[in-house]
């Protein structure tokens, strides 16, 4: 019988799977963005960004627009790796419980 | 992990993933409601140019399509701008090819019917058949874009309008038009709105 594959925890958690999701569908987006798009509170929103960006999945860059500051995150290509990967092992796990 | 994660979590886990990737990408059906708002200014400027002459107010027809257009495109500005103020949509490779597409088709638009407006060579017949036509254009490359079969059946709707125009009487050139308006701007409009409104229900299961 194959092993099954473990997912990856830093993904796992359904902010974190969202909002590197949304990042895999645009080029770049705005803290502010995300927040609108998940519903989510800044703190928590920001420590989960946070602990994307630790892992590597995520680039951030702070800059100011007409003295207003502004977060951009983009995801980076592990962070495009990562989500691939962890969909195809909840394909294969989601594969060997419907053939059990 | 995947012993305390139900078959259930890991099925709501991919259909997360997709919505979201879905949203990301996301770009005309997050403007639907500009498909409504432009089908009921269509409406307002056909009333006004079939009626309107005998109305002392408004003044000679021939200026219903420009000021209904231009006033359209001002309305649009400011609702954009409210609805999105705190946000902005974030930019796809999609999302830029399709408002240059609509951005081209309303800039051509509007330079042939206030010159058609301005010089009085205004056929009906070729007026319905010229935006309709042109409709079907920016309809059909935001469906083949999106690959969105509706979009694209809205484009073969404002085509058979623009034939119908040209081949049909002036009465048949109107019934077309106006069926084309309600079925690719009112009732597709309504229909992105709802698409999103299913998105927006999906995204408030999203918790950390």
């Amino acid at each position: 019988m194959p092993e099954l594959p473990e997912l990856n925890p830093i993904i796992h958690g359904k902010l974190r799977l969202a909002l590197l999701s949304l990042l895999a569908g645009v080029e770049e987006a705005e803290f502010t963005w995300l927040r609108g798009k998940t519903g989510s509170t800044d703190g928590n929103l920001g420590a989960q960004l946070l602990k994307l960006e630790e892992a590597g999945y995520l680039a951030v860059e702070k800059k100011f627009v007409s003295r207003k500051p502004q977060t951009i995150y983009r995801i980076t290509d592990s962070g495009r790796q990562a989500l691939t990967e962890y969909v195809q092992a909840l394909k294969q796990l989601l594969g060997s419980a419907i053939t059990a | 992990m995947q012993e305390q994660t139900s078959e259930q979590d890991l099925k709501e886990r991919l259909n997360l993933i997709s919505t979201m990737i879905a949203e990301g990408r996301c770009t005309t059906q997050s403007y639907s409601w500009t498909f409504i708002l432009w089908g009921v200014a269509y409406f307002v400027a056909i009333a006004w140019a079939t009626w309107g002459s005998g109305w002392a107010m408004w003044g000679h027809n021939w200026v219903a399509w420009p000021v209904t257009m231009i006033s359209t495109f001002v309305l649009t500005w400011i609702l954009a701008i409210r609805k999105y103020k705190g946000g902005h949509q974030p930019p796809t490779t999609m999302s830029r090819a399709i408002s240059s597409i609509w951005i081209a088709m309303g800039l051509s638009m509007f330079i042939l019917l206030f010159s058609m407006g301005m010089s009085g060579r205004a056929d009906q017949q070729v007026f319905v058949a010229i935006i309709a036509a042109m409709l079907g254009t920016a309809n059909a490359a935001s469906g083949i874009l999106l690959k969105w079969k509706q979009q694209f059946a809205c484009a073969v709707v404002w085509w058979a309008a623009a034939v119908v125009s040209l081949f049909g009487s002036v009465a048949q050139s109107t019934v077309a038009f106006l069926a084309a308006i309600l079925v690719c701007q009112i009732v597709f409009g309504i229909y992105g709105m709802m698409l999103e409104a299913r998105v927006r229900k999906i995204r408030g299961a999203v918790h950390a």
